[in-house]
């Protein structure tokens, strides 16, 4: 059974007496173990669709399933990397991190073990009672990224999680993901990423959903068979890109 | 909130004061001649609040030009901002009872007693409950104009009065607008003060007429006064600050996308669909345009003046007049030094050693209030903050009840109260209340809604629910907006003390011990300049370095802890 199953999910937002539609019957699914990207110009609905998946809005048409069950709040089994980071700045990186086991009323001793592994798996050891403000924008977001990681989520799902960063952190970042999701150790199955930029979407999934620009549809669903470790500078990782760049366009 | 401050510039102040102060004192006397009675006839009701509303108008007015000019000028001018913004500080601070004699003598002296001169001296008193927020307002829209878009626009040879008009004319706008709604209302609140001088001063106006009938003891003309107060307040705001404040939405520059929208005015399209507000608009707009190339070309003139050969005489001309004005303020502040040593050079009234305990009483009573206030304020913030739809609803409503002056309902709660033991402490904490809840409230709203979409799905996302989220999230979030809040509420506090510890009523006088009462006792009965002295530095003291030391060091300490960075 898919982890995920999305099946003609439409979102139109009415407002006095205009209604816009900003996703068109959206239907794929998600396997266990896939790294998924969605890519398409802006204003395609693609943050939309991944708060959806998340809990965090309703369609307004269709069915979201996760795990064979309808998705209607927000659920220990999916976390979130946002790409504002969106930690609180009143609390430690600690704090931060273990914010979402104590929603679930883990005890402080267990909380600080368990988000302490995590913090030390995105290299951020030793900066555990620094606060947000302290942090670059890279390790704001291994906070982020630490955080989703503690919940032990099955599915993950990043909202264009780079975009905030410079070009050499993103990179780094884009490879410590890849790791992070091919470690055994670590409960996450698969992962659902949004991203505006190609390239990272070629070096970093397995399928590539392409979505047109609004009302958001699917344009195309690509397999990426490009052999991993992928390096950008590769001929056929170029053309790869280039295909995908012309189905965008 | 970044605020320069002088020790020596408010000291000088405070001096000019005192000397305002005491030859205001000295020629009170002069004032019993205007008009002795107003009447009390229901009839007469619109007229009187036609002329409450003349008197209203004047003057904001007044203060909207006040404001524009210090407001800028402290903006853009680090020399000035040093002189002018402590001043506004102590303004603030001083209650608007302070400036009744000098209001009485400066104004009637100069009209010989004629009716002009007391209606001057009601606009100043209006003029100042409203001026000093709206002077911050413009300072502090002036001050936080982005830089690169002052670069940009001088990149394009944009300058001088052009360059106000495009930039900071509309960078002042929105906060106007905002501080334009608190202002009258805190005119309405202090109508009655204002149209009630002194003793024997009386107006032709809402205020005094309420006034009168409850000196009377006639409640059913109170009401009747007091309802048609309420209609005008709704009216106005109906009719003018909703379409106001949503136009004036055009010149934020932060875009909160998809975010709550504000309430949308009825009364907006209202007035863009009428033929006559057009045909006004697009006659002004032209005389306007003439005006401003005329303005212009003075600019230009001026600047070649001044890089001119005349331009030497001109800086010679600049530097007397800076010599003349701070001679005379050298003057003033001697004259006020002066009268500061009669103040302690006659022995003391006996009264005066009760202001320490007329400051506790008080201060208790303002925290009962402040404390009540808080714990409904909060959660309402948070419901509204958090649902568009109640907001939408809820807004309009809490707007015009906030508007609504409640010193007009005072002489209602003190009829039903002021026989129960301990009476008049309740009426005076609830007065209190109503001139204090609203700044908590909505700026607390303003905290809440301020928080980032992103933050509050995270939360969501990762199962926050309930008290772990007001604990986690919405608190601390809030803090810097709730201590801005608890500033102006307590500022709001002192003000209401004047007119909530001592009313006036079938001609007694009931009262609760307190600073306020002790005040209005001096100016009202005994009118003895030390007492009046006392209790107002008493106050203005406490109020001031309570802000200074407490609030402000709080409130920065507040905005690096809690602030979100994007």
């Amino acid at each position: 059974m898919a982890l995920l199953d999305i099946t003609g999910v439409y979102k139109t937002y009415t407002d006095n007496n205009r209604s816009i539609t900003v996703l068109e019957d959206i239907s794929f699914s998600v396997e266990p173990g896939e790294f998924v990207c969605l890519v398409g110009p802006s204003g395609s609905g693609k943050s939309t669709l991944l708060r959806m998946i998340a809990g965090l809005d309703q369609a307004t048409r269709g069915s979201i399933l996760y795990g064979g069950r309808p998705v209607t709040e927000a659920t220990d089994h999916i976390a979130v990397v946002f790409q504002s980071f969106a930690l609180l700045p009143w609390l430690t990186v600690s704090g931060n991190v273990e914010l979402g086991l104590e929603a679930r009323g883990v005890p402080k001793q267990e909380r600080q073990q368990r988000a302490n592994r995590f913090i030390d798996k995105v290299g951020l050891d030793g900066f555990e009672e620094a606060y947000p403000r302290e942090l670059s924008g890279g390790m704001k977001q291994r906070v982020g990224i630490a955080r989703a990681l503690t919940v032990e989520p099955e599915l993950l799902l990043m909202d264009e999680p780079f975009s905030a960063l410079d070009a050499l952190t993103a990179q780094n970042l884009r490879e410590e993901v890849l790791t992070l999701w091919r470690d055994e150790t670590l409960p996450v199955d698969s992962v659902v990423m949004v991203t505006h930029g190609i390239e990272e979407a070629v070096l970093m999934a397995d399928r590539i959903l392409v979505m047109s620009a609004r009302p958001g549809r699917i344009k195309a669903d690509v397999p990426v068979d490009l052999p991993r470790p992928r390096n950008p500078k590769d001929e056929a990782f170029s053309r790869f890109t280039d295909r995908i760049y012309s189905l965008v366009l | 909130m970044r605020r320069t401050h002088s020790w020596a510039v408010s000291a000088v102040f405070a001096l000019i004061l005192t000397a305002f102060l005491y030859s205001a004192y000295r020629g009170h006397a002069i004032a019993e001649a205007a008009s002795a009675s107003v009447s009390v006839d229901p009839a007469v009701l619109p007229y009187y609040a036609f002329r409450s509303f003349l008197r209203m108008l004047a003057a904001y007015l007044l203060s909207l030009t006040f404001a524009l000019v210090y407001g800028t000028a402290a903006g853009l001018s680090k020399r000035l901002e040093r002189v002018l913004l402590p001043i506004l500080d102590i303004l603030q601070s001083v209650p608007i009872l302070g400036f009744f004699p000098a209001a009485v003598y400066f104004f009637v002296t100069l009209f010989q007693g004629r009716t002009a001169g007391v209606e001057m001296a009601s606009v100043f008193l209006i003029f100042t409950s409203q001026a000093w927020n709206m002077a911050f307002g413009v300072y502090e829209s002036v001050t936080t104009v982005p830089r690169f878009l002052g670069e940009a626009l001088e990149a394009y040879g944009v300058r001088g009065w052009l360059k106000y008009l495009r930039l900071y004319l509309p960078a002042s706008i929105p906060k106007l607008v905002y501080n334009s709604v608190v202002s009258w209302a805190n005119g309405w609140y202090f109508l009655s003060p204002a149209e009630v001088i002194g003793t024997g001063l009386l107006l032709p106006g809402l205020g005094s007429f309420a006034s009168a009938a409850a000196q009377q003891g006639l409640l059913g003309r109170t009401m009747a006064a007091i309802g048609t107060l309420v209609a005008v307040v709704v009216a106005m705001n109906v009719f003018i600050w909703r379409p106001l404040s949503q136009w004036a939405g055009r010149f934020r520059y932060e875009f909160s996308p998809g975010g709550g929208r504000e309430p949308e005015s009825f009364a907006y399209e209202l007035w863009r669909g009428s033929r006559a507000f057009n045909s006004i608009r697009r006659l002004f707009t032209r005389v306007f345009d003439r005006m401003f190339i005329a303005l212009l070309s003075l600019g230009t003139a001026a600047r070649r003046l001044r890089q001119g050969k005349s331009g030497r005489g001109l800086t010679a001309l600049r530097w007397v007049a800076n010599v003349l004005l701070l001679a005379t303020a050298v003057y003033v502040a001697v004259v006020g030094a002066r009268s500061l040593v009669t103040v302690f050079a006659h022995p003391l009234p006996a009264e005066s050693a009760r202001i320490p305990l007329g400051l506790l009483a008080s201060s208790l009573r303002l925290t009962a209030a402040f404390l009540i206030s808080a714990a409904w304020t909060i959660p309402a913030a948070v419901a509204l903050g958090h649902n568009d739809r109640l907001y939408q609803l809820v807004t309009p409503v809490l707007e015009t009840l906030a508007a609504v002056p409640a010193t007009a309902l005072f002489p209602v709660i003190v009829f039903f109260l002021a026989t129960r033991p301990g009476g008049m402490n309740l009426a005076s904490i609830l007065l209190l209340l109503t001139g204090m809840q609203w700044y908590l409230l909505f700026n607390a709203i303003a905290g809440v809604r301020a928080i980032p979409r992103d933050l509050r799905e995270a939360a969501r996302s990762f199962g926050l629910h309930g008290w772990l989220y007001w604990k986690r999230v919405v608190l601390p979030a809030i803090v810097p907006s709730v201590i801005t809040g608890s500033i102006t509420a307590l500022g709001g506090g002192w003000n209401a003390l004047i007119v909530s510890e001592y009313v006036a009523y079938k001609g007694s006088v009931l009262s609760a011990f307190g600073i306020g009462y002790l005040l209005d006792r001096a100016v009202y009965e005994s009118q003895n300049f030390q007492m009046i002295w006392l209790s107002l530095a008493a106050m203005v003291l406490v109020i001031f370095l309570l802000n200074r030391f407490f609030w402000r060091r709080l409130y920065d300490r507040a905005v690096i802890h809690f602030r979100f960075d994007e």
